[in-house]
């Protein structure tokens, strides 16, 4: 793609002042791998986009993309928001990016491992020892337990922003069970029936290898190597917010879907219930918290374990992807240490950096954080999806006082972080292209390989102004397009 | 002292039950000052599966399985245990101050102490709130109480005890397993597991590391009675970790210094880490549980 782009697909774009902007460059020019989407805007006009996310809507609602809303102790089915514009990304870029993000789950995986074997870490004084041990993520039961590969984090959601300067950095790991990898696959799936003249002669990477790549990593932990794994994926049932996800990447892979109910753990082997009699089951996909998996070992009231599995697991008879206990990485106040723990465990910088982090713990900096809550963004250290955080600058007197008594509280609890000039991308809003701001999760996967999916999942803030990205708090999605820059 | 023990549970169900699954802490540990001579687990109905493993406190812990119905079940733990005396007492004023107490679970000295033993690793995990154990503001004012700056932290925690046994009234029928330590605080009453843990969120809300630890305790009979069979229980107590001498036990519950008539069985954070029996079962109806303690003195 060397030809000059002479376009006026985006002439008079609003720019949202100090942020990057992935598709379109300052001089009000698309960036050359947003050249065919801005090629098929001059060439088609306005109304045609219009046209097309009239399509898509169409085209999601007939296939069912959905996702669950609890609110008010209902839960809500909503059709998946998908905008109609892609975002772009350099293959090039994309290869340096991917790199950094299996460099970061590998030295994540030997840290949980030390945690629950030697806690070397501790011992040298890299991470502070207090916030390990006093973490709730730390699960004295693992102690000792040796998974396969040493790897404990098999599937990990990692959020990447861009700051002003369009750099990424890593905003959270998320090593529990992260979700959002299905909507990534499907809308693929739905913008290629939406654009199928873009895709047919256009670079962009598939990103369907994924489900592939997952089974196979989950294969690779199976305690019968060789031979053809059972593997099931179990999931806590249709009330799950991310139900849908469950029982699509069960069927992508071939393997079954399970609820606790359908297993049973008889000496020391977990067995699925099937028509034809017990089945030994080698490998289990679980969406299910850790504390909820076993009722004889973690919360005794858990309706959604199995009891005995914990065991099972633990004797090596069935592999847990992820393992209990690997949430322990995945935690505000450790990621600040991320960096520190790449070096201390593969003697390498990282290759992508975190977004600065202030700890309340520290007395120093929550004395900056307490003077700055209206500048900065606060999170609690244990939340996922977008809960209980405060943005500074969009907040009220009566929040900042109810967060600084949260903080004092306990300060353990929380981090801060500058609110960042997140990078927006051209967004279908009534009719018109505006700029959004925009995360991405990609999914990287580790058992005996390594993997990162091509691109990931781009989470799209759809109120103007807003930096809150996550899909239970009203967020959209888009396409992430790897551009192969490099024929 | 040598010891024949024997812990029974019996449970039994009004209806046949498909499924259970348990797990057991019952094995006492070894130590420098108790010896275990003899050790067995019998589970009746014979279990389908029965394996033990240790714990990340270095409990043995034994997993029990059944999976054919059954109406009744039977956990028998029994072992002969040696204890020899600790002389405890006359260690307490070699302990280490308050000051350097903290000093030694600060970040700042984390660095200094590199690498840090593993000791000291479990020891700071005993200083966190645990769900069973809240830090209270209550339960640090009784530390305010019997602190004195010129003792050792080890004294005062001897102090600390005496205050639980004189002002905290032994009452069997106001506490279960479940009591919260507020509970017991606003009533000034409970048993042995109360006051332990009632300690330990004491100690921990003032950053002294201090950890439960299950057992039994000899008991003699009323003068001019006989010793009966079975008409123990399990006891517990705590212990506070000292830098220069390591764990050391207290008895709030008889204000004394655990020596040859207190058999350790487990140590954890909380009561939940070291629960004697607990599972999970498929099955319908009431159950009666029935727990038979028997710490009989040998020759």
């Amino acid at each position: 793609m060397t030809a000059p782009i002479h376009t006026s697909s985006f002439s008079g774009y609003p720019f949202t002042d100090g942020c990057y902007d992935e598709l379109v460059a300052a001089t009000g020019q698309p960036r050359l791998p947003a050249a065919a989407i801005a090629r098929f805007i001059d060439k088609h006009g306005r109304a045609e986009l219009l046209a097309r996310q009239v399509l898509l809507n169409q085209t999601i609602s007939a296939m069912g993309v959905c996702f669950t809303l609890y609110s008010e102790g209902q839960n809500i089915d909503r059709g998946w928001p998908l905008d109609v514009m892609p975002r772009t990304i350099p293959l090039s870029e994309w290869r340096k990016t991917s790199a950094g993000l299996t460099q970061r789950l590998q030295a994540l995986n030997l840290f949980i491992d030390d945690l629950y074997h030697e806690q070397k870490v501790l011992k040298d004084g890299i991470v502070p020892a207090d916030l390990v041990l006093d973490s709730r993520n730390f699960l004295a039961p693992c102690r000792g337990v040796s998974p396969p590969f040493g790897v404990w984090a098999h599937i990990c959601g990692t959020d990447l922003v861009r700051d002003e300067s369009g750099r990424f950095l890593v905003l959270e790991d998320n090593l529990r069970v992260p979700s959002g990898v299905s909507y990534m696959l499907e809308n693929r799936t739905v913008m290629k029936r939406v654009f199928p003249e873009l895709f047919a002669d256009s670079t962009i990477v598939p990103v369907d290898d994924y489900p592939h790549q997952l089974w196979k990593m989950l294969a690779s932990l199976s305690p019968r190597p060789g031979d053809v794994p059972c593997m099931v994926l179990l999931t806590p049932g249709i009330y799950n917010s991310a139900y849908f996800e469950h029982s699509f990447l069960a069927q992508q892979m071939g393997i079954e879907l399970a609820e606790n109910t359908d297993l049973t753990v008889e000496d020391d082997g977990v067995y699925l219930r099937t028509l034809h009699g017990r089945k030994k089951v080698d490998v289990i996909y679980r969406r299910v918290d850790d504390i909820f998996l076993d009722p004889t070992v973690f919360r005794p009231d858990s309706v959604l374990g199995v009891p005995g599995l914990f065991n099972a697991w633990a004797k090596g008879q069935v592999a847990i992807a992820n393992a209990p206990g690997s949430g322990v990485a995945d935690d505000k106040v450790i990621y600040a240490y991320v960096p520190k723990i790449i070096e201390y465990y593969l003697g390498e910088k990282p290759l992508i950096d975190n977004v600065p982090t202030f700890l309340c713990s520290d007395e120093k900096e929550r004395g900056y954080v307490l003077a700055n809550l209206d500048q900065l963004v606060v999170k609690p250290a244990n939340e996922s999806g977008g809960y209980g955080i405060l943005i500074g600058p969009r907040s009220t007197q009566v929040e900042r006082d109810d967060m600084a008594a949260a903080i004092i509280a306990n300060p353990r609890n929380f981090i801060a972080q500058p609110t960042l000039a997140l990078s927006t991308a051209p967004t279908l809003c009534d009719g018109e292209l505006e700029p959004r701001h925009l995360d991405l999760r990609p999914f990287i996967l580790q058992g005996q390989d390594l993997y990162c999916s091509t691109g990931g999942l781009s989470r799209v803030a759809l109120r103007k102004g807003s930096l809150v990205v996550n899909s239970s708090q009203g967020g959209g999605s888009k396409d992430t397009w790897i551009i192969n820059d490099e024929v | 002292m040598k010891y024949q023990l024997s812990h029974l549970t019996r449970y039994q169900y009004q209806q046949p039950i498909a499924n259970s699954y348990n797990l057991a802490c019952l094995q006492p540990r070894q130590l420098p000052y108790q010896q275990v001579l003899q050790s067995s687990i019998q589970v009746t109905p014979i279990a389908s599966g029965l394996y033990s493993h240790q714990d990340s406190f270095g409990n043995v812990r034994h997993f029990i399985h059944l999976q054919s119905p059954h109406q009744e079940l039977s956990v028998l733990a029994s072992s002969i245990v040696e204890v020899q005396p600790r002389y405890l007492a006359g260690q307490l004023a070699n302990g280490v101050g308050f000051e350097q107490l903290q000093h030694c679970f600060s970040n700042q000295s984390q660095l200094e102490l590199n690498p840090a033993s593993t000791d000291l690793l479990l020891a700071r995990q005993c200083r966190f709130a645990t769900r069973m154990i809240p830090l209270l503001p209550d339960a640090a004012a009784l530390w305010a109480q019997v602190q004195q700056p010129h003792r050792t932290v080890l004294e005062n925690v001897a102090a600390l005890t005496s205050l639980i046994f004189n002002e905290f009234r032994y009452d069997p029928e106001f506490s279960s397993v479940i009591t919260p330590v507020s509970e017991v605080l606003a009533h000034r009453r409970g048993v042995c597991q109360d006051f332990a843990q009632l300690a330990i969120s004491c100690l921990r809300a003032v950053g002294i590391p201090a950890r439960y630890v299950s057992g039994y305790l000899e008991t003699q009979p009323p003068e001019g009675f006989e010793r009966l069979v079975g008409a123990d229980a399990s006891h517990a107590w705590f212990a506070v970790y000292d830098p220069e001498l390591g764990w050391v036990d207290f008895d709030p519950t008889n204000n004394l210094l655990p020596d040859e008539r207190h058999l350790t069985l487990a140590y954890g954070r909380d009561y939940a880490d070291v629960v004697p029996l607990k599972g999970v079962l498929q099955g319908l109806g009431e159950h009666l549980l029935e727990v038979a303690v028997d710490v009989m003195p040998l020759p």
